[in-house]
């Protein structure tokens, strides 16, 4: 039986929860976000991803009610949020530095928000204990921020922020401050409770993994643009520029000039070199500088020449960074160009056959690289 | 263990004698029993007998921990908003020129201060007395209420009172609920500074001040020009006495905090680890 695909942005019918309309930011001359359109989708775990200083932190507080667009529209449900104070916004926002509040225990910064409704004692003391169950702070409810643990603050105030049930919820680096262990932990447990909640979710990072990792689509941001929005796969697989390619996982880029033979198209790149073959995105205007761009993990490497392989490069290996898990080559081409090649390291380091200034084979499909205009 | 020096020593005996040697002879004599201030006859505590029962001391008292809890509290409302105000309203035109001017009247000369103030209070026909006293030490002590609480507003996390704002608080109820409580402290101890300058302030309450409202500072002024008197002293140690309690009070009560919150991180970082 096949489960259906959560992919809301696929279906005309669906009703976006946010839409950015032409939105436009501007910080006296500095322009953060520059005419920006978008939509999200209810339920969805949506990942703004870029660079410090790309706008992605604005494009929050402006839904969160910090700023106000300087011009264009923010609709929430189909409602125009540019007259709604933060305070009576159905969005909630978990704070970068946390922003727990220092004088109040655990119990009373989560019911905070709760007792501004005017809820009952019984109501907020229920849904308070709900949230310490859900993000297993039970135990530790006494206590001030100050008397746990970073892990512990950040589920504090992932509770906090979660108690009034919002339709929203914005999370601002949201792991920024945990060890790399205990991010990664605490990554599922966020899409845990996501799902869980069935809260819509917007997280803005500049940590590329943890953005492929928790999120069902992907905004890649440079200078208050969108540069790409899709899912992950996509997004890795199927770049739409050089810079998405470059900015997310490792890459190798050679520029050449592209022609268009059948459905493939072939680059050459440098004198005397075999051109190679790989696969446009879409239509590709051909007779012109193009980039060919490939994943290191999608380059084999081999001492032999491989038989039947359409694209094989030869060179010399001039670097071998070691991970544990993977190796990454560094090899070097007839015209001084930079490949990096990467291997799992299935067999032990001694019965490694690749070494220092080796001359080594490259090669690859023609499915495997994609060819980018920009 | 650190070596001992003997300039070290010298310093530190010349320094704190010449800081504190007026004082401790003060409360020496304070217990003299002879009535001439220069001359030791013994210990006494006639004097301060003699001081509870001068109704005028007292009355003179009284009128200065009223004027000094008045103006004290007004000044710590005005100056924690001045502070507010500055640290919070970001960049806008003349805003050098407005936290200039809170902080100016730290410069100004008493004398100028109280001169200005009067001239006022006779222009608008105000009755000299408790009640202008009060308004004039709180125009001066706002100011120092005003920098201590904002150097601790500037190192405030923002964000703080955005997530309030994003709970669902009202601007006013963000400052109310999370602001005013975790900068409490300063704003305590700019209201206990605005308290200590309202007590023991000569000048400017002799400016403003009227026939009906005596504070201590100038009765001890004026009884003094007839000649020092065993029981000013009395009524000085008492003074120095109250002060420095109220001073070592609120240092321990910070000191105990600051020690508790580093105690409670260290614990918090090794259950982590």
């Amino acid at each position: 039986m096949s489960q259906t695909v959560f992919a809301p942005w696929e279906n005309p019918e669906e009703e976006p929860l946010i839409r950015f309309r032409n939105v436009t930011k501007r910080f006296g001359d500095f322009t953060a976000i520059d005419d920006l359109t978008l939509d999200i989708y209810t339920r969805e775990f949506f990942a703004l991803l870029g660079p410090s200083g790309c706008g992605k932190t604005t494009m929050m507080r402006m839904l969160a009610g910090f700023e106000a667009p300087s011009d264009g529209t923010i609709l929430l449900s189909g409602q125009d949020i540019a007259p709604i104070p933060p305070n009576r916004r159905a969005v909630n926002m978990m704070f970068q530095s946390y922003a727990l509040f220092p004088h109040l225990s655990v119990w009373e910064n989560i019911a905070f928000g709760l007792k501004r409704e005017s809820q009952d004692r019984e109501a907020i003391a229920a849904r308070v204990e709900e949230m310490l169950r859900l993000t297993r702070l039970t135990k530790f409810a006494k206590r001030k921020p100050h008397q746990i643990s970073g892990g512990q603050r950040q589920r504090v105030a992932l509770a906090r922020s979660l108690a009034k049930a919002p339709k929203l919820l914005l999370l601002d680096e949201p792991l920024g401050a945990l060890d790399k262990k205990l991010r990664e932990q605490t990554q599922f447990e966020l899409m845990d409770i996501q799902e869980k909640t069935g809260t819509t979710f917007v997280i803005v990072t500049h940590d590329q993994e943890e953005a492929m990792t928790v999120a069902s689509r992907v905004a890649v941001m440079d200078e208050g643009k969108l540069i790409q929005v899709a899912t992950p796969d996509v997004i890795y697989e199927a770049p739409s520029s050089v810079y998405v390619a470059d900015f997310i996982g490792d890459v190798n880029i050679v520029e050449g000039r592209g022609t268009r033979e059948g459905e493939r198209i072939r680059l050459d790149w440098a004198e005397g070199q075999p051109p190679i073959w790989g696969t446009p995105r879409g239509a590709l205007s051909t007779d012109r500088a193009v980039y060919f761009a490939i994943r290191p993990e999608k380059v084999s490497i081999s001492k032999e020449k491989p038989a039947d392989r359409r694209n094989m490069l030869e060179g010399e290996v001039v670097d071998i960074a070691y991970l544990g898990n993977i190796s990454t080559y560094h090899v070097q081409l007839a015209n001084g160009q930079m490949m990096k090649a990467q291997t799992a390291n299935t067999r032990r380091l001694a019965n490694r056959d690749i070494t220092w200034e080796d001359r080594v084979w490259l090669s690859f499909t023609e499915t495997a690289g994609i060819l980018l205009e920009h | 263990m650190r070596r001992f020096s003997w300039f070290n020593a010298t310093s530190l005996t010349l320094g704190f004698t010449f800081l504190y040697l007026p004082m401790i002879l003060l409360v020496i004599y304070s217990f003299n029993a002879s009535k001439l201030v220069t001359v030791w006859a013994g210990f006494s505590t006639r004097w301060y007998g003699e001081l509870f029962a001068d109704q005028e001391f007292l009355d003179a008292a009284w009128v200065t921990i009223r004027v000094a809890v008045f103006s004290s509290t007004i000044a710590t409302v005005l100056g924690t908003m001045a502070a507010t105000v500055m640290v919070r309203a970001g960049r806008f035109a003349g805003r050098t020129l407005f936290s200039g001017m809170i902080y100016a009247p730290l410069v100004m000369p008493e004398v100028i201060t109280g001169l200005s103030l009067l001239l006022l209070f006779i222009g608008i026909g105000l009755d000299r007395g408790i009640f202008t006293i009060v308004l004039a030490h709180t125009t001066f002590s706002m100011c120092y209420v005003s920098v201590v609480v904002s150097s601790r507003l500037a190192t405030f996390d923002r964000a703080l009172e955005e997530a309030a704002l994003d709970l669902g608080c009202s601007h006013f109820q963000a400052f109310r609920l999370v602001t005013l409580p975790i900068i409490a402290p300063a704003v305590i101890s700019g209201w206990l500074l605005a308290f200590t300058l309202s007590l023991d302030d000569l000048v400017i309450a002799s400016f403003t001040t009227g026939p009906s409202a005596t504070t201590l500072p100038i009765k001890i002024f004026s009884a003094v020009r007839l000649g020092v008197s065993p029981q000013i002293n009395a009524l000085s140690t008492l003074m120095i006495a109250i002060v420095t309690v109220g001073v070592i009070t609120a240092s321990l009560i910070s000191k105990r905090a600051a020690v508790a919150q580093a105690r409670d991180e260290q614990a918090a970082a090794r259950a982590t680890a």
